[in-house]
Protein backbone atom coordinates (compact mmCIF):
# COMPACT_ATOMS: atom_id res chain seq x y z
CA UNK A 1 0.00 0.00 0.00
CA UNK A 2 1.85 3.26 -0.92
CA UNK A 3 2.00 6.15 1.54
CA UNK A 4 1.82 9.82 1.30
CA UNK A 5 3.79 11.96 3.28
CA UNK A 6 1.60 13.93 5.91
CA UNK A 7 3.68 17.02 6.78
CA UNK A 8 3.21 18.32 10.26
CA UNK A 9 2.18 22.13 10.21
CA UNK A 10 3.37 23.82 13.58
CA UNK A 11 1.11 26.78 13.90
CA UNK A 12 1.19 29.76 16.04
CA UNK A 13 3.50 32.09 13.50
CA UNK A 14 2.22 35.12 12.11
CA UNK A 15 5.63 36.16 10.13
CA UNK A 16 8.27 34.27 8.11
CA UNK A 17 9.99 31.42 10.08
CA UNK A 18 13.45 32.88 8.80
CA UNK A 19 15.68 30.18 10.77
CA UNK A 20 15.40 27.15 12.84
CA UNK A 21 18.26 24.65 14.81
CA UNK A 22 17.92 21.10 16.00
CA UNK A 23 19.94 20.96 19.02
CA UNK A 24 21.40 17.27 19.75
CA UNK A 25 19.87 14.34 21.09
CA UNK A 26 19.23 14.89 24.72
CA UNK A 27 18.21 12.52 27.80
CA UNK A 28 14.91 12.99 28.74
CA UNK A 29 12.37 11.49 30.97
CA UNK A 30 14.88 8.78 31.23
CA UNK A 31 13.29 6.68 28.08
CA UNK A 32 12.26 8.95 25.32
CA UNK A 33 15.52 11.09 23.02
CA UNK A 34 14.44 14.01 21.95
CA UNK A 35 16.22 16.82 19.92
CA UNK A 36 14.66 20.83 20.74
CA UNK A 37 13.52 22.68 17.75
CA UNK A 38 14.38 26.73 18.19
CA UNK A 39 12.94 28.71 15.20
CA UNK A 40 12.72 32.69 15.02
CA UNK A 41 9.51 34.24 13.34
CA UNK A 42 7.77 37.26 14.29
CA UNK A 43 11.13 38.37 15.99
CA UNK A 44 10.46 35.98 18.57
CA UNK A 45 12.41 32.75 19.02
CA UNK A 46 10.29 29.77 19.63
CA UNK A 47 11.63 26.78 21.29
CA UNK A 48 9.56 23.65 20.32
CA UNK A 49 9.56 19.66 21.04
CA UNK A 50 11.92 18.23 17.67
CA UNK A 51 10.03 15.17 17.40
CA UNK A 52 6.57 16.18 17.54
CA UNK A 53 6.56 20.38 16.99
CA UNK A 54 5.15 21.07 20.47
CA UNK A 55 5.50 24.09 21.68
CA UNK A 56 7.86 24.62 24.74
CA UNK A 57 8.66 28.56 24.93
CA UNK A 58 9.02 31.56 23.62
CA UNK A 59 12.33 33.33 24.59
CA UNK A 60 11.13 37.55 25.01
CA UNK A 61 12.97 40.45 25.20
CA UNK A 62 14.86 41.92 21.71
CA UNK A 63 13.86 44.80 20.55
CA UNK A 64 14.20 44.20 17.34
CA UNK A 65 14.13 41.39 14.45
CA UNK A 66 16.00 38.49 15.52
CA UNK A 67 17.69 36.75 12.65
CA UNK A 68 19.98 33.89 14.02
CA UNK A 69 19.40 31.76 16.69
CA UNK A 70 20.99 28.64 18.15
CA UNK A 71 21.56 26.03 20.37
CA UNK A 72 23.92 24.47 22.42
CA UNK A 73 24.55 20.49 22.10
CA UNK A 74 22.31 19.43 24.79
CA UNK A 75 19.65 22.14 24.87
CA UNK A 76 20.16 24.05 27.73
CA UNK A 77 21.49 27.09 25.78
CA UNK A 78 20.55 29.05 23.36
CA UNK A 79 21.71 32.38 22.09
CA UNK A 80 20.02 34.80 19.19
CA UNK A 81 21.35 37.58 17.40
CA UNK A 82 18.98 40.08 16.39
CA UNK A 83 18.53 43.80 14.62
CA UNK A 84 18.41 45.44 18.02
CA UNK A 85 22.45 45.25 18.08
CA UNK A 86 22.67 42.86 20.42
CA UNK A 87 23.35 38.77 21.08
CA UNK A 88 21.51 37.25 23.93
CA UNK A 89 22.08 34.30 25.57
CA UNK A 90 19.03 32.31 27.18
CA UNK A 91 18.51 29.74 29.62
CA UNK A 92 16.70 27.08 27.71
CA UNK A 93 15.21 25.21 29.98
CA UNK A 94 13.74 28.13 32.25
CA UNK A 95 13.19 30.52 29.29
CA UNK A 96 15.24 33.51 31.26
CA UNK A 97 17.19 35.81 29.80
CA UNK A 98 21.00 34.76 30.86
CA UNK A 99 23.49 37.65 29.28
CA UNK A 100 23.00 40.38 26.64
CA UNK A 101 25.70 40.95 24.74
CA UNK A 102 25.98 44.92 22.88
CA UNK A 103 27.49 45.20 19.29
CA UNK A 104 27.78 48.34 17.34
CA UNK A 105 25.50 47.31 14.50
CA UNK A 106 22.43 44.46 13.54
CA UNK A 107 23.58 41.24 14.79
CA UNK A 108 23.05 38.36 11.91
CA UNK A 109 24.74 34.74 13.34
CA UNK A 110 25.71 33.28 16.78
CA UNK A 111 27.32 29.75 17.31
CA UNK A 112 28.54 28.29 20.85
CA UNK A 113 31.79 26.11 20.95
CA UNK A 114 31.17 22.10 21.70
CA UNK A 115 32.04 23.17 25.35
CA UNK A 116 29.28 25.76 25.27
CA UNK A 117 32.06 28.32 26.88
CA UNK A 118 32.53 30.70 24.05
CA UNK A 119 29.94 32.17 21.65
CA UNK A 120 31.15 33.54 18.01
CA UNK A 121 29.02 36.12 16.81
CA UNK A 122 28.55 38.14 13.52
CA UNK A 123 26.70 41.03 11.99
CA UNK A 124 27.02 44.07 9.88
CA UNK A 125 29.66 45.32 11.55
CA UNK A 126 31.92 42.98 9.54
CA UNK A 127 33.81 41.86 12.25
CA UNK A 128 33.64 38.45 13.71
CA UNK A 129 33.76 38.20 17.64
CA UNK A 130 34.71 36.03 20.49
CA UNK A 131 32.83 36.14 23.68
CA UNK A 132 34.12 34.27 26.82
CA UNK A 133 30.81 33.34 28.25
CA UNK A 134 32.40 32.59 31.45
CA UNK A 135 33.93 36.27 32.01
CA UNK A 136 30.71 38.03 29.72
CA UNK A 137 32.09 41.81 31.01
CA UNK A 138 35.41 40.79 28.99
CA UNK A 139 35.89 42.66 25.57
CA UNK A 140 35.37 39.86 22.81
CA UNK A 141 38.48 38.93 20.86
CA UNK A 142 37.73 40.74 17.12
CA UNK A 143 38.76 39.36 14.04
CA UNK A 144 38.14 41.57 10.94
CA UNK A 145 38.90 40.76 7.21
CA UNK A 146 35.35 40.90 5.49
CA UNK A 147 34.58 43.29 3.54
CA UNK A 148 30.51 43.45 4.01
CA UNK A 149 28.23 42.32 6.37
CA UNK A 150 28.37 38.59 7.71
CA UNK A 151 25.63 36.29 7.08
CA UNK A 152 27.03 33.40 9.05
CA UNK A 153 29.79 32.32 11.24
CA UNK A 154 30.31 28.53 12.52
CA UNK A 155 33.10 27.13 14.86
CA UNK A 156 35.23 24.63 13.01
CA UNK A 157 37.67 22.18 13.48
CA UNK A 158 36.68 21.12 16.93
CA UNK A 159 36.54 25.10 17.92
CA UNK A 160 39.79 25.72 16.74
CA UNK A 161 38.83 27.23 13.41
CA UNK A 162 35.94 29.64 12.42
CA UNK A 163 34.19 29.60 8.95
CA UNK A 164 32.43 32.66 7.95
CA UNK A 165 29.89 33.61 5.03
CA UNK A 166 29.36 37.21 4.31
CA UNK A 167 27.83 39.31 1.23
CA UNK A 168 31.18 39.54 0.10
CA UNK A 169 30.69 36.72 -1.63
CA UNK A 170 33.23 34.73 0.31
CA UNK A 171 33.69 32.48 2.47
CA UNK A 172 36.68 32.32 4.80
CA UNK A 173 38.55 30.34 7.03
CA UNK A 174 40.52 31.94 10.18
CA UNK A 175 42.59 29.92 12.86
CA UNK A 176 40.79 30.98 16.22
CA UNK A 177 44.36 31.03 18.33
CA UNK A 178 45.84 32.95 15.20
CA UNK A 179 43.38 34.80 14.60
CA UNK A 180 44.09 35.23 11.12
CA UNK A 181 42.68 34.37 7.27
CA UNK A 182 43.74 30.25 6.53
CA UNK A 183 41.78 30.15 3.59
CA UNK A 184 39.19 31.68 1.59
CA UNK A 185 36.03 30.62 -1.11
CA UNK A 186 35.17 33.40 -3.67
CA UNK A 187 31.65 32.63 -5.31
CA UNK A 188 29.78 34.51 -8.19
CA UNK A 189 26.60 35.07 -6.08
CA UNK A 190 25.73 35.57 -2.55
CA UNK A 191 25.73 32.19 -0.03
CA UNK A 192 22.00 31.77 0.56
CA UNK A 193 23.15 29.38 3.52
CA UNK A 194 26.13 27.47 5.13
CA UNK A 195 26.00 24.43 7.42
CA UNK A 196 28.04 21.59 8.91
CA UNK A 197 26.46 18.30 8.57
CA UNK A 198 27.04 14.35 9.68
CA UNK A 199 28.72 15.07 12.55
CA UNK A 200 31.17 17.86 11.30
CA UNK A 201 32.29 15.65 8.73
CA UNK A 202 30.77 17.64 5.44
CA UNK A 203 30.03 21.29 4.46
CA UNK A 204 26.39 22.35 2.74
CA UNK A 205 26.85 25.72 0.80
CA UNK A 206 23.60 26.96 -1.49
CA UNK A 207 23.72 29.67 -3.92
CA UNK A 208 21.95 30.07 -6.48
CA UNK A 209 20.20 26.93 -7.77
CA UNK A 210 23.78 24.74 -6.60
CA UNK A 211 23.73 22.92 -3.49
CA UNK A 212 27.38 22.12 -3.10
CA UNK A 213 29.28 19.91 -0.75
CA UNK A 214 32.32 20.69 1.03
CA UNK A 215 35.03 18.89 2.83
CA UNK A 216 34.79 20.39 6.12
CA UNK A 217 38.73 20.25 6.86
CA UNK A 218 39.97 20.85 3.48
CA UNK A 219 37.41 22.65 2.38
CA UNK A 220 37.68 20.48 -1.25
CA UNK A 221 34.93 20.49 -3.20
CA UNK A 222 33.21 17.03 -3.10
CA UNK A 223 30.22 17.74 -5.32
CA UNK A 224 27.81 20.52 -6.34
CA UNK A 225 23.67 19.50 -7.62
CA UNK A 226 21.43 21.91 -9.34
CA UNK A 227 17.85 22.18 -8.57
CA UNK A 228 14.85 23.10 -10.65
CA UNK A 229 15.13 26.32 -8.71
CA UNK A 230 17.17 29.26 -6.88
CA UNK A 231 17.72 27.34 -3.11
CA UNK A 232 17.76 29.35 0.26
CA UNK A 233 18.46 25.82 2.58
CA UNK A 234 19.88 22.23 1.88
CA UNK A 235 20.27 19.71 4.84
CA UNK A 236 22.35 16.38 4.56
CA UNK A 237 20.53 13.11 6.12
CA UNK A 238 23.15 11.58 9.15
CA UNK A 239 23.19 8.62 7.49
CA UNK A 240 24.12 10.83 3.98
CA UNK A 241 22.31 8.91 1.55
CA UNK A 242 20.23 11.82 0.89
CA UNK A 243 19.19 15.36 1.20
CA UNK A 244 16.99 18.04 1.26
CA UNK A 245 16.56 21.38 0.09
CA UNK A 246 14.17 24.23 -0.49
CA UNK A 247 14.10 27.63 -1.72
CA UNK A 248 11.74 29.95 -4.01
CA UNK A 249 9.20 27.53 -5.73
CA UNK A 250 7.75 26.76 -2.39
CA UNK A 251 8.69 23.18 -2.91
CA UNK A 252 10.78 20.88 -0.88
CA UNK A 253 13.19 18.81 -2.57
CA UNK A 254 14.48 15.41 -1.54
CA UNK A 255 17.87 14.17 -3.51
CA UNK A 256 19.96 10.91 -3.30
CA UNK A 257 22.97 12.29 -2.39
CA UNK A 258 25.38 9.85 -4.28
CA UNK A 259 23.76 9.66 -7.66
CA UNK A 260 22.16 13.09 -7.42
CA UNK A 261 19.47 12.39 -8.37
CA UNK A 262 16.00 13.95 -7.37
CA UNK A 263 13.57 11.85 -5.63
CA UNK A 264 10.70 13.37 -4.72
CA UNK A 265 9.13 16.67 -4.41
CA UNK A 266 6.48 18.03 -1.96
CA UNK A 267 4.35 21.08 -2.27
CA UNK A 268 3.11 22.26 0.78
CA UNK A 269 4.19 25.63 2.00
CA UNK A 270 2.89 28.64 0.60
CA UNK A 271 5.70 31.18 0.66
CA UNK A 272 9.75 30.48 0.02
CA UNK A 273 11.46 27.92 1.82
CA UNK A 274 13.91 30.12 4.33
CA UNK A 275 15.51 26.84 6.03
CA UNK A 276 15.21 23.11 5.80
CA UNK A 277 17.56 21.33 9.09
CA UNK A 278 16.98 17.70 9.32
CA UNK A 279 16.56 16.68 13.26
CA UNK A 280 19.88 14.50 15.06
CA UNK A 281 18.15 11.26 14.58
CA UNK A 282 17.48 11.64 10.78
CA UNK A 283 13.95 11.22 11.27
CA UNK A 284 12.04 13.98 10.26
CA UNK A 285 13.44 17.17 8.70
CA UNK A 286 11.92 20.46 9.53
CA UNK A 287 10.96 23.61 6.79
CA UNK A 288 10.70 26.97 7.93
CA UNK A 289 8.50 29.32 5.15
CA UNK A 290 7.90 33.10 4.14
CA UNK A 291 4.17 31.62 5.15
CA UNK A 292 5.27 31.79 8.45
CA UNK A 293 4.94 28.00 9.28
CA UNK A 294 7.04 25.38 10.08
CA UNK A 295 6.30 22.03 8.43
CA UNK A 296 7.98 18.78 9.98
CA UNK A 297 8.33 15.90 6.86
CA UNK A 298 8.84 12.15 8.11
CA UNK A 299 12.00 10.76 6.49
CA UNK A 300 10.51 7.08 6.12
CA UNK A 301 7.17 7.91 5.67
CA UNK A 302 4.54 5.86 6.87
CA UNK A 303 6.84 4.70 10.24
CA UNK A 304 5.83 5.51 13.09
CA UNK A 305 7.30 8.40 15.38
CA UNK A 306 6.55 11.26 16.89
CA UNK A 307 3.15 11.86 15.97
CA UNK A 308 3.06 9.94 12.92
CA UNK A 309 0.90 6.50 13.25
CA UNK A 310 1.90 3.67 10.74
CA UNK A 311 -1.79 2.17 10.43
CA UNK A 312 -1.88 -1.36 8.84
CA UNK A 313 -4.48 -2.07 6.06
CA UNK A 314 -6.93 -3.93 8.42
CA UNK A 315 -7.15 -1.29 10.74
CA UNK A 316 -8.27 1.62 8.10
CA UNK A 317 -11.64 1.68 8.32
CA UNK A 318 -12.29 0.03 11.40
CA UNK A 319 -13.86 1.29 14.53
CA UNK A 320 -10.92 2.37 16.31
CA UNK A 321 -10.87 3.94 20.06
CA UNK A 322 -7.96 6.17 19.20
CA UNK A 323 -8.42 9.14 17.26
CA UNK A 324 -6.32 8.92 13.68
CA UNK A 325 -7.17 11.14 11.18
CA UNK A 326 -5.55 12.22 7.72
CA UNK A 327 -4.92 15.96 7.58
CA UNK A 328 -6.23 17.34 4.55
CA UNK A 329 -4.13 16.38 1.43
CA UNK A 330 -0.95 17.64 0.75
CA UNK A 331 -0.12 17.58 -3.07
CA UNK A 332 3.13 15.43 -4.22
CA UNK A 333 4.08 17.55 -7.03
CA UNK B 1 -4.61 3.81 -4.29
CA UNK B 2 -2.42 5.96 -1.69
CA UNK B 3 -3.22 6.86 1.37
CA UNK B 4 -2.25 9.63 3.43
CA UNK B 5 -0.55 8.94 6.15
CA UNK B 6 -2.46 8.95 9.62
CA UNK B 7 -1.28 11.68 12.21
CA UNK B 8 -2.61 11.41 16.03
CA UNK B 9 -2.62 15.15 16.25
CA UNK B 10 -1.31 18.44 15.40
CA UNK B 11 1.74 20.00 16.71
CA UNK B 12 0.84 22.12 20.07
CA UNK B 13 1.08 25.51 19.38
CA UNK B 14 1.93 28.83 21.63
CA UNK B 15 -0.34 29.63 24.67
CA UNK B 16 -0.95 33.30 24.14
CA UNK B 17 -1.25 34.18 27.58
CA UNK B 18 1.95 32.71 28.92
CA UNK B 19 6.01 32.39 27.44
CA UNK B 20 5.80 28.54 28.45
CA UNK B 21 8.92 26.74 29.89
CA UNK B 22 6.57 24.92 32.07
CA UNK B 23 8.51 24.04 35.27
CA UNK B 24 6.24 20.99 35.64
CA UNK B 25 7.10 19.87 32.11
CA UNK B 26 8.73 16.39 31.71
CA UNK B 27 11.12 18.53 29.98
CA UNK B 28 12.08 20.69 32.76
CA UNK B 29 11.91 18.40 35.37
CA UNK B 30 14.58 16.28 33.09
CA UNK B 31 17.13 18.90 32.01
CA UNK B 32 16.46 21.26 35.29
CA UNK B 33 19.43 20.83 37.33
CA UNK B 34 18.69 19.93 40.78
CA UNK B 35 19.88 21.71 43.98
CA UNK B 36 20.74 18.80 45.52
CA UNK B 37 24.38 17.86 44.31
CA UNK B 38 24.24 14.06 44.09
CA UNK B 39 21.14 13.47 42.81
CA UNK B 40 22.29 15.05 39.16
CA UNK B 41 24.90 12.25 38.45
CA UNK B 42 25.06 8.72 38.47
CA UNK B 43 28.52 8.32 39.41
CA UNK B 44 28.36 10.26 42.41
CA UNK B 45 31.25 10.87 45.47
CA UNK B 46 30.73 8.26 47.58
CA UNK B 47 31.48 10.18 50.62
CA UNK B 48 29.39 13.20 49.19
CA UNK B 49 26.16 10.74 49.35
CA UNK B 50 26.90 9.76 52.30
CA UNK B 51 26.78 13.16 53.74
CA UNK B 52 23.56 13.88 52.27
CA UNK B 53 22.16 10.84 53.09
CA UNK B 54 22.55 11.29 56.47
CA UNK B 55 21.88 14.77 56.64
CA UNK B 56 18.95 13.22 55.19
CA UNK B 57 18.22 11.14 58.15
CA UNK B 58 18.36 13.74 60.54
CA UNK B 59 15.99 16.20 59.13
CA UNK B 60 13.51 13.46 58.37
CA UNK B 61 13.96 12.28 62.14
CA UNK B 62 13.58 15.67 63.08
CA UNK B 63 10.59 15.98 61.56
CA UNK B 64 8.63 12.55 62.93
CA UNK B 65 9.53 14.03 66.33
CA UNK B 66 8.17 17.18 65.65
CA UNK B 67 4.81 15.27 64.42
CA UNK B 68 4.86 13.07 67.59
CA UNK B 69 5.54 16.14 69.96
CA UNK B 70 2.70 17.91 68.89
CA UNK B 71 0.07 15.06 69.66
CA UNK B 72 -3.09 16.98 71.27
CA UNK B 73 -1.38 20.22 71.42
CA UNK B 74 -3.40 22.99 70.29
CA UNK B 75 -1.91 23.83 66.12
CA UNK B 76 -2.59 27.08 64.60
CA UNK B 77 -2.77 26.19 60.83
CA UNK B 78 -2.05 28.87 58.13
CA UNK B 79 -3.41 27.72 54.81
CA UNK B 80 -3.75 28.92 51.23
CA UNK B 81 -6.50 31.43 50.46
CA UNK B 82 -5.55 33.87 53.77
CA UNK B 83 -6.98 30.85 55.88
CA UNK B 84 -5.90 30.72 59.98
CA UNK B 85 -7.66 27.78 61.80
CA UNK B 86 -6.58 26.72 65.25
CA UNK B 87 -7.07 22.90 66.04
CA UNK B 88 -6.28 20.44 68.18
CA UNK B 89 -3.55 18.10 66.31
CA UNK B 90 -4.57 14.33 66.31
CA UNK B 91 -2.17 12.82 64.00
CA UNK B 92 -0.72 12.27 60.76
CA UNK B 93 -1.03 9.65 57.81
CA UNK B 94 1.78 7.95 56.84
CA UNK B 95 2.31 10.12 53.72
CA UNK B 96 1.81 13.26 55.21
CA UNK B 97 -1.20 14.13 53.16
CA UNK B 98 -3.77 14.33 55.56
CA UNK B 99 -4.05 15.87 59.41
CA UNK B 100 -6.37 14.59 61.65
CA UNK B 101 -7.75 17.21 63.94
CA UNK B 102 -10.23 17.57 67.09
CA UNK B 103 -12.18 20.98 67.57
CA UNK B 104 -11.05 22.81 64.60
CA UNK B 105 -12.24 26.62 65.01
CA UNK B 106 -13.65 27.92 61.67
CA UNK B 107 -15.08 31.22 61.01
CA UNK B 108 -18.87 29.30 60.73
CA UNK B 109 -18.41 26.97 63.73
CA UNK B 110 -16.38 24.50 65.54
CA UNK B 111 -15.94 21.21 64.18
CA UNK B 112 -15.60 18.56 66.54
CA UNK B 113 -13.31 16.31 64.51
CA UNK B 114 -11.60 16.81 60.93
CA UNK B 115 -8.82 16.16 58.26
CA UNK B 116 -7.13 18.74 56.69
CA UNK B 117 -5.23 18.19 53.67
CA UNK B 118 -1.35 18.92 54.16
CA UNK B 119 -1.43 20.42 50.61
CA UNK B 120 -3.66 23.22 51.63
CA UNK B 121 -1.10 24.24 54.23
CA UNK B 122 1.61 26.38 54.26
CA UNK B 123 2.90 26.36 58.13
CA UNK B 124 2.02 25.40 61.23
CA UNK B 125 3.38 26.60 64.83
CA UNK B 126 2.66 25.39 68.02
CA UNK B 127 4.34 25.72 71.09
CA UNK B 128 6.14 23.16 72.92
Amino acid sequence: MAMRQTPLTCSGHTRPVVDLAFSGITPYTNVTLVSSLLLLSDGKPMLRQGDTGDWIGTFLGHKGAVWGATLNTDATKAATAAADFTAKVWDAVSGDEVLTLAHKHIVKTVNFTQDSNCLLTGGNDKLLRIYDLSCPEAAPQEIAGHSSAIKKALWCNDDKQILSAAEDKTIRLWDRSSMEEVKMLTFDTSVSSMEYMADGEILAITYGKTIAFYNALSLDLIKTVEAPAPINSASLHPEKDFFVAGGDDFKLYKFDYTTKEELESYKGHFGPVHCVRFSPDGELYASGSEDGTLRLWQTAVGKTYGLWKCVLPEDLGAENSEQLYTSPTEIKA
Amino acid sequence: MVTPVSVLRMPKGPDPNSRGFDPKSPRFIALCRPSIPTSAVSDADAEQLQKEQHARSVLRERFLRCVLSMTNKNVRFHMHERVKVEATFGASDIDVLNFQVSDLHTPIGVQKEALIRSQDVISFTFDI
